[in-house]
């Protein structure tokens, strides 16, 4: 009987066959249950869902029998990267994020039953419209983006990367990284922009910047390696020194700061983490946090080195400066729950660096040809790639309370950052100023 | 209304989680906690050593996993066995060994020779002292072992397994429409009667073991679920199928307590089998796929469902029996009769699972793997003539893993049952507020992705659950059998219900070919039920703890003496055989064997 009984334990290799496959089932099932789910359940549940703009234009909908976008392809095209698609071929669009919360799935209650579920975005795809055709017509191959928020509410209006595609058209021939959302998942060198976050440190750090003066005769050795100025400035004060985004003057102030001071800010301003925007992670920026000693410090602090910044980082900074330094973050949805607010640095220093980013636009950047009729504060940013080609950078705001605009343009070796992207930056801000309507607070 | 609606909604649900889990927890305690002790039947004495007798079938010899072991040079591996019957005769078999067997100075034949008290077994130079039990001192070996039910009292179980089907009920309620409510309260109801009915009788019979009942009741709900959410209009058919499946479990266990009628029956029940299946080749007309089904005025049934049952019962075996190859290679044979009969019908999910009853039926009965590595060798070339011969097994295979390729055309019912299964959570949407129970045999081949949706994932987890406990049971209950026939039977049978189960579940997820098997209980199909309970019947018999199984007869009545009852049994079985060619023909040919 002892044979038999031994030989009995044979049943428990089958038994753990079967735990073996329920446990593989179980890893598949939080791995791909969502879709699974979805793919049927859309029809068989009766929900649908509808995804509008800031105006009411249909983005994208959903119902029992297909998945369907706006029927103008123009629209699902400049709109591409804020929609997303039901396949999730671009990881960072509102589909992909909200489809399942449109109808109410969660792998813990599985679908719940919703029907004409709506969801409504701040964007403006008319504005996205405007601003694809801008950036297109630098060239068919263009890559680059531009975002465009409200700093008094934190509605993203405009949200466009080109290159883009029409998510209907299966056919299309993809341009390399059509699916990357620019504006979200991806970080730039940030060039001249980040002297941004230099003075905004000096402001508060360095005791009497506004009374110093620095000197520029095109290049500056630190350490017996040299800083290469792009002209030579000669005596400036530190507000020149922004406007005519002097490097030698930058290098030697990121230097005076020091790494560590550096490092803190740009971690404190939010730069090198991964933030989430409505639920879309956005990518983290780099900065170099390991000790790298003053040559390098310098190169970091007017935005070469390893600095790399994610342009949704880039609006945050530029909303906060805008609103006084308390930031509104930023939404892609419109809803009646109050926006979530930061103090992001101090009034004063926002402050007064929005007096030098208006006095770059008015003493540098030609502003009443350039950007007529705008009330704009700005910084110009060409970040050199080393291989002769260069980021064209634009950011900004409007200090207008009427249209509180903040915005991040860039493309991508597009030459000068003021020359590429101001006139796109410009035409955007005068049809924004235009054509969007903003509540009064 | 509405909300206090969805209130009532939400909380059944949780009710049917948390009982489901309790249920579970419970017999698995009660599996645990129990104490599983060796009933004694008699006691050996050899050089001053006294060896136990445990079991009604005892090996002796050398080897590690004899019952007896005597490590002395002159004793073969296996050297003897040494076996009582249902009416306390003791037999000693010599099984080949290489220096004989002696009862008190008579060399044993082919046929064994009867020993009894004060007896002297010689053999491979040891004298061996034979002593039975008496009456008095089986009286009082019982009295020391612990009963079944002790630590986890099975009318708790039972209370929360009703409260568990009323919450069930109450879903289906809510879910049903109007004309059909009575009639699934009904099912649900006479589900419940039924089972309260069958544990009191077990409480007459003075047995408390009542675990694998329980977990069938538990299935057998689910499967009542199943049926209320898809064929509602069904539901009378669905209640007497159950009622008739349980009473033919009686029927099994009452059958299988009387080892020599059992093993009478074998060649009877092969025939039996063989004939079902005979029909079944015949009467259909395969037309794309299986038609494993005959119809009756409007009825139809599955004559391999039934040949499971048959199956297990034809193929477990007495110790004694293992000992001659040619009983092997009689099974081998019947074996493949039934597959070939499977293959012609189509039915390839049934032949795979024979087979891997099979693979455990002849690696108990031999132990060894060289015939079952044989088995898979010659099942891996009649498979491959299947798939070669079969265009649509070849495409079933064609389609696994890549269901979601093809969601229109091959991957049709796998990728709905998935998505369906997903989109149940974990809490599920409710009994019959699903909608794959719409598609086609949903209720039969995607039943997992059913009770997913509407019960969720922790049920359907649950639901293997149930039939994995009963495989441990059928394992921790083998230790102590008295005969080898019900551990084998046991083991196979949870062999094959823990394959079938698997080729469902994996089937429908698309983990495994799609075969469009049953799961066990759940699924609907009045055959198919009716084989489970039949199934549950062999794991019954295994049950040796102290009056824990109606299937065993208690200890105490069968110690020493003869009983009554017995006695009409043996003059049945004698009715019986009379006139009947099949056991005549079984007693020549074991009479053949013996010489």
């Amino acid at each position: 009987m002892r044979k038999i009984t031994n030989r009995s334990f044979s049943l428990l290799l089958i038994a753990a066959l079967v735990i073996c496959g329920m446990g593989f089932y179980l890893l598949e099932y939080v791995d791909r249950g969502q879709d699974w789910a979805l793919y049927f359940s859309r029809v068989n549940s009766g929900s649908s869902g509808l995804l509008l703009d800031r105006n009411g234009q249909m983005l994208a909908s959903f119902g029992q029998s297909r998945e369907e976008f706006s029927l103008d392809a123009h629209v699902r095209t400049a709109n591409y990267h804020v929609t997303g698609d039901y396949w999730g071929r671009t990881g960072a669009g509102v589909l992909s994020r909200y489809w399942s919360g449109m109808q109410d799935f969660s792998i813990f209650t599985g679908m719940t039953k919703t029907e004409d579920s709506v969801l409504t975005l701040s964007i403006d795809s008319k504005l996205n419209e405007y601003i694809y055709d801008q950036l297109m017509a630098l060239g068919e191959d263009t890559k680059g983006l531009m975002l465009l928020s409200n700093y008094k509410t934190g509605e993203i209006l405009g949200l466009v990367s080109v290159p883009s595609t029409d998510p209907l058209d299966t056919e299309a021939e993809l341009k390399d990284g059509t699916y990357i959302n620019r504006c979200l998942s991806a970080s730039f060198t940030p060039g001249s922009i980040f002297k941004l976050i230099t003075a905004a440190a000096a402001l508060e750090q360095i005791e009497g910047i506004n009374d110093m003066e620095f000197y520029c005769e095109g290049e500056y050795e630190i350490a017996g390696v040299p800083i290469i100025c792009t002209g030579s400035h000669y005596t400036q004060t530190f507000e020149q020194a922004l406007s005519n985004s002097c490097n030698v003057a930058f290098a030697q102030i990121a230097v005076m700061l020091g790494q560590d001071t550096m490092v803190d800010y740009v971690t404190n301003y939010g730069f090198l983490d991964s933030h989430e925007l409505n639920g879309i992670n956005t990518a983290a920026g780099s900065y170099p946090t390991d000790f790298v000693g003053d040559p390098e410090l310098g190169w970091s602090g007017i935005g070469q080195s390893t600095d790399m910044v994610c342009p949704y980082a880039m609006l945050r900074f530029l909303c906060a400066v805008a609103n006084g330094g308390e930031l509104i973050e930023p939404s892609l949805i419109l809803d009646d729950t109050e926006a979530e607010s930061i103090r992001y640095m101090e009034a004063s220093t926002a402050g007064r660096l929005k007096q030098m980013m208006n006095y770059n636009v008015v003493d540098h950047y030609n502003g009443e040809e350039n950007f007529p009729g705008l009330k704009l504060c700005a910084k110009t940013g060409t970040a050199e790639l080393g291989d002769g080609t260069s980021h064209a950078w634009f950011v900004g705001f409007l200090a207008d309370d009427e249209h509180p605009f903040a915005f991040v343009t860039l493309v991508e070796r597009g030459g000068y950052g003021l020359s590429t992207s101001g006139p796109i930056a410009n035409n955007v801000l005068q049809w924004a100023v235009e054509n969007i309507k903003v509540d009064k607070q | 209304m509405e909300v206090f609606l969805e209130y009532v909604l939400t909380t059944s649900k949780f009710a049917v989680i948390i009982l489901s889990i309790l249920i579970l927890a419970r017999c698995l305690r009660s599996m645990l906690s129990e104490k599983y002790e060796s009933e004694i039947w008699g006691h050996l004495s050899c050089e001053g050593e006294n060896y136990t007798l445990t079991h009604w079938e005892n090996l002796i010899g050398r080897s590690l996993s004899s019952d007896i072991r005597l490590c002395y040079p002159g004793v073969s591996r296996c050297h003897a066995v040494l076996s009582r019957n249902d009416r306390g005769i003791w037999k000693i078999y010599d099984i080949y060994s290489r220096s004989g067997v002696w009862v008190n100075g008579v060399k044993v034949g082919g046929s064994g020779a009867p020993v009894d008290t004060g007896d002297v077994i010689n053999l491979g130079g040891l004298t061996l002292k034979f002593r039975d039990l008496t009456a008095g001192d089986m009286e009082q070996n019982e009295a020391v072992r612990t009963s079944a039910g002790l630590h986890v009292s099975p009318t708790v179980t039972l209370l929360e397994l009703s409260l568990f089907q009323l919450a069930l009920l109450l879903q289906h309620v809510l879910s049903a429409d109007t004309e059909h409510i009575r009639s699934i309260a009904l099912a649900f109801v006479a589900l419940i009667a039924l089972q309260w009915c069958c544990y009191s009788a077990m409480r007459l019979m003075n047995r408390s073991g009542f675990e694998v009942e329980t977990l069938a009741f538990y299935l057998t709900s689910l499967g009542m679920s199943v049926a209320a959410s898809s064929t509602p209009e069904d539901m009378y058919r669905q209640m007497l199928l159950t009622i008739a499946a349980v009473a033919l479990f009686l029927f099994g266990g009452w059958w299988l307590r009387n080892l020599r009628r059992t093993m009478a029956f074998r060649i009877p029940v092969a025939g039996l089998a063989l004939a079902l299946l005979a029909v079944n080749v015949v009467a259909s007309d395969a037309v794309m796929g299986a038609k494993n089904w005959l119809e009756f005025g409007g009825y139809s049934f599955q004559p391999s469902e039934i040949v499971k049952a048959c199956y297990i019962y034809v193929g477990s075996s007495t110790l004694e029996r293992l000992f001659f190859r040619r009983n092997l290679y009689g099974f081998i044979g019947f074996s493949a009769l039934c597959v070939v009969a499977l293959a012609l019908i189509g039915d390839f999910g049934t032949a795979l699972i024979f087979f891997i009853t099979f693979l455990i039926i002849s690696y108990m009965r031999s132990g060894s793997l060289g015939t079952v590595f044989l088995a898979v060798s010659a099942a891996g070339l009649a498979g491959f003539l299947a798939v070669t011969v079969k265009p649509y097994i070849a495409q079933r295979f064609a389609t696994w893993g890549h269901a979601w390729e093809d969601v229109y055309g091959a991957g049709f019912q796998q990728t709905r049952a998935m998505s369906a299964a997903a989109s149940g959570g974990l809490t599920g949407k409710g009994a019959g507020f699903g909608w794959l129970d719409d598609i086609f045999a949903a209720n039969t081949d995607m039943v997992f992705a059913v009770i997913c949706e509407e019960l969720g994932l922790i049920v359907g987890l649950c639901m293997v659950a149930a039939v994995l406990v009963m495989a441990f049971f059928a394992v921790r209950s083998a230790r102590h059998g008295r005969s080898a026939y019900y551990p084998i039977a046991a083991c196979a049978a949870m062999a094959l219900l823990l394959s079938q189960m698997s080729l469902n579940v994996f089937g429908s997820l698309d983990l495994l070919p799609f075969t469009g098997v049953t799961f066990p209980f759940v699924s609907r199909g009045g055959s198919s039920l009716i084989s489970c309970w039949l199934l549950m019947a062999f794991i019954k018999s295994a049950d040796n703890r102290r009056d824990a199984s109606f299937a065993v007869r208690s200890a105490r009545k069968l110690g020493g003496e003869e009983d009554e009852d017995m006695e009409e049994d043996a003059d049945e079985y004698v009715n019986i055989a009379e006139g009947n060619p099949f056991i005549e023909s079984w007693q020549e040919d074991e009479y053949e064997e013996d010489n």
